[in-house]
């Protein structure tokens, strides 16, 4: 990496050049397949691109709708970072014409998780009732179909702490961003026991949120807060040689490249965290492929369906977890 | 993950080859940078611009550097046999033959050579005089109905273009050619056309379409239309994204996957590590960091300066973009171009690719072999000025199939046979 912050952050917009309009993006965009209101990658994010100058109004606030699956950026053959350009269209709109509440809230995440924890059941039972639901659309504006998750009362971390570590010689830095704390611990719960399994001491490292939600609302300089904070709090480990493993594609693909590219963060800090942050199935394949990953697995005589994650895609690295699972005996995805 | 091969480029000639090989039981995984060659082309196949194909894929084949001299008419036959089968099997049969051109109508009205076309474009064929309606929407772009009508009536094809109101959907704006394609699969949309065609035929005895006839079950639809029209009705390719191509995508790859092959689409290959004269691992473009991808031997089908296997720059520089091998290209920047635009030899820097061995290996400028466990396919190749000769698809299905072949060995030779319908050798 021998390239300067301002180059890098150039060359991100400066990809548009590469664009030669075929349209291949269009035809495999997920959004402008459903509807009229979103015109199509190549519209919103090359075409467009050339028309939002710094200080002047934004063209098109149909990128409003990309909804940031990236199935864009994958089928591109020339390498346009579509998916990106309509992420800063976005806040260079949310920069001069502002959020609606409904944005602000569900973009934390991680406050929601602290406050709604504490009261889950009360949390859980307002939003599924149906008539409450009803007065939330009309005020914040969510729909009452929209599905919510709910809390689970624990937290991940909290389960860990009473847990206690387990010491071994090696060690990573569980990442588990809000889902997993809040939501859903088992699955917090399942990789530390996958970890330690293979031989690592699991570090319950301080962090926060990684910001994706803001980033993907156009909550940029929020979104910046949060990625520094993360930076203080995991660079000590990842200086000592641990890597940082996560459960959610979203939180590590946050670290590892949207949060320095879309907010143009190029330190050598930055790098190093990006560098060392994993995908928990990739840092898993990553060991099998050196010989290193432990397959005294039980048969699992089972087909399941398996749906790869949006944010999986733009790690640009397969599917590691199907080629892990499929080391499993019995196991068809 | 340890593969067997791992084939660079979702074209042509990197599915035919991946499909050969994840078929005879190989593990294997394919790399593209994105969608590019089959979603820009029409979806037909092109074997050499001649009266009688076959002759001309053997003339051709005797310039020693040529592709076709690589992988000519047996390993053409095999995969092309190979490809009708699963086109077949998906409902979208393959119509014309290896040993005659058809001339089908283009979006600008002009007659384009095919050897193999799907069924849906066939009673396009202007070895008919049967007067054509042609008939498109305001709505889509680049397809003007008028414009191909009059080109055809030139060339003596009796034609009339006019435009159909568009039937009443949840659309309204401007939208791609897959769009329509969407719309297509819908029954009371076809009902709608149907019968704005039967009023419009007037003497027309066939009616063209642009080729947006449904995503999936073109032939289906297109029968429908015929039988609602009263007329055959036929598919005209349309500048990109090519439905006919994106269909000829789908089922090979389809067909790939369910062979047990693994895709990863969105990976550019930025560089190889080598030992020796052997490729040892391969590395793609991920976010953060490279990944790093082995396997004991690779299929390299990038394609040419279009497919972006090869690229050029203002110093006369040409490089091979995934590995970094040596070009076959002309000394100097002024070699490139003949004098005219035209000139009936074509341009030199057309035939600039990859320097191959019989078997398909890459050479340097030395001729000696660069990588043994590396086969190249496609127009990667260097010696064939492609879109002047005809034979892009050609080329890409007989040297995809015949590296194929190479990785396989003997026991790649017998399934050859096999596929070409020909028994296979006694052992």
């Amino acid at each position: 990496m021998s390239k300067q912050p301002e180059q890098l952050d150039r060359s991100l917009n400066l990809t548009l050049d590469y664009c030669i309009k075929c349209n291949v993006c269009t035809s495999a965009c997920p959004v402008a397949r459903v509807t009229d209101l979103f015109p199509g990658p190549k519209y919103v994010g090359p075409q467009a691109q050339r028309f939002r100058q710094p200080g002047q109004e934004s063209p098109d606030h149909s990128v409003d709708y990309c909804s940031g699956c990236r199935v864009c950026n994958m089928v591109c053959p020339t390498g346009v970072r579509i998916a990106e350009l309509n992420a800063r269209a976005r806040a260079q709109i949310v920069a001069a014409h502002g959020l609606p509440l409904r944005n602000r809230l569900l973009g934390r995440s991680e406050v929601m998780g602290i406050l709604g924890t504490p009261v889950a059941p009360l949390a859980n039972w307002t939003l599924h009732t149906p008539v409450l639901r009803w007065a939330i659309e009309k005020t914040v504006r969510v729909h009452r179909k929209a599905p919510l998750p709910s809390f689970a009362g624990h937290t991940f971390r909290g389960w860990f702490r009473k847990r206690g570590a387990r010491p071994q010689a090696k060690k990573v830095v569980y990442f588990h961003g809000c889902s997993t704390n809040y939501y859903e611990p088992h699955v917090g719960e399942a990789a530390v026991e996958v970890l330690e399994h293979n031989g690592f001491e699991v570090l319950l490292a301080p962090q926060n949120c990684c910001g994706l939600p803001l980033l993907s609302n156009g909550e940029f300089r929020a979104a910046r807060r949060y990625h520094r904070n993360n930076l203080r709090k995991l660079l000590p480990y990842v200086r000592q040689g641990y890597a940082i493993v996560g459960t959610s594609t979203s939180c590590t693909l946050t670290l590892k490249e949207e949060a320095p590219e879309l907010l143009g963060l190029h330190s050598d800090d930055v790098r190093l965290l990006a560098e060392n942050t994993y995908d928990i199935f990739e840092f898993l394949r990553d060991l099998h492929e050196r010989g290193e990953l432990r397959t005294d697995f039980g048969r699992i005589e089972q087909t399941l369906p398996y749906h790869p994650p949006c944010q999986l895609r733009a790690h640009r690295i397969g599917h590691p977890a199907r080629d892990v699972l499929e080391l499993v005996p019995g196991l068809r995805l | 993950m340890a593969y067997d091969v791992i084939v660079i480029g979702a074209g042509l000639a990197g599915l035919t080859g991946g499909l050969r090989l994840a078929e005879a039981g190989r593990r294997v995984l394919l790399l593209a940078k994105g969608h590019s060659h089959t979603h820009w082309s029409a979806g037909t196949i092109g074997v050499a611009y001649d009266e009688q194909p076959l002759a001309a894929v053997a003339r051709l084949a005797a310039q020693p550097d040529h592709p076709y001299a690589r992988a000519g008419i047996p390993d053409l036959t095999a995969a092309v046999a190979r490809l009708r089968e699963l086109c077949a099997a998906a409902n979208y049969p393959l119509a014309g033959a290896l040993d005659r051109n058809t001339r089908l109508p283009t979006a600008v009205g002009a007659l384009r050579p095919a050897a193999l076309f799907p069924g849906t474009m066939a009673a396009g064929d202007a070895a008919s005089h049967a007067p054509i309606l042609v008939a498109g929407f305001r709505e889509f772009r680049d397809f003007f109905p008028s414009l191909v009508a009059a080109n055809l009536t030139a060339q003596g094809l009796p034609a009339r273009g006019v435009y159909l109101d568009l039937p009443r959907t949840r659309r309204q704006l401007d939208f791609p050619t897959t769009s329509f394609g969407r719309l297509f699969e819908d029954r009371a949309f076809r009902a709608d056309v149907g019968r704005q065609l039967r009023a419009a035929r007037g003497d027309a005895a066939r009616i063209a379409l642009p080729a947006v006839l449904g995503l999936r079950d073109a032939g289906a639809v297109v029968n429908e239309l015929r039988e609602l029209s009263g007329v055959p009705v036929f598919e005209i390719p349309t500048p990109p994204p090519s439905v006919p191509g994106i269909r000829l995508y789908d089922i090979l790859a389809e067909a790939f996957q369910r062979a047990g092959g693994r895709l990863q689409i969105g990976s550019w290959v930025l560089r190889g590590e080598g030992e020796g004269r052997r490729l040892r691992a391969i590395y793609t473009e991920a976010a953060a960091r490279e990944q790093r991808h082995t396997a004991d031997y690779y299929l390299l089908a990038t394609g040419g300066i279009a497919g972006g296997g090869l690229r050029t720059d203002h110093t006369g520089a040409i490089v091979e973009t995934a590995l970094g091998l040596p070009v076959a290209a002309p000394a100097q920047r002024t070699d490139w171009f003949a004098p005219r635009f035209l000139a009936p030899e074509g341009h030199a820097i057309y035939r600039a690719g990859i320097g191959a061995s019989a078997t398909l290996r890459p050479l340097d400028s030395q001729g000696v072999v660069v990588y043994e466990n590396v086969v190249v396919a496609g127009a990667a190749l260097a010696g064939a000025d492609l879109i002047h000769e005809g034979a892009y698809e050609g080329v890409a299905l007989a040297t995809g199939w015949r590296a194929a072949g190479e990785l396989l060995g003997a026991a790649g030779e017998t399934r050859n046979a096999e596929a070409a319908g020909l028994p296979a050798a006694d052992h």
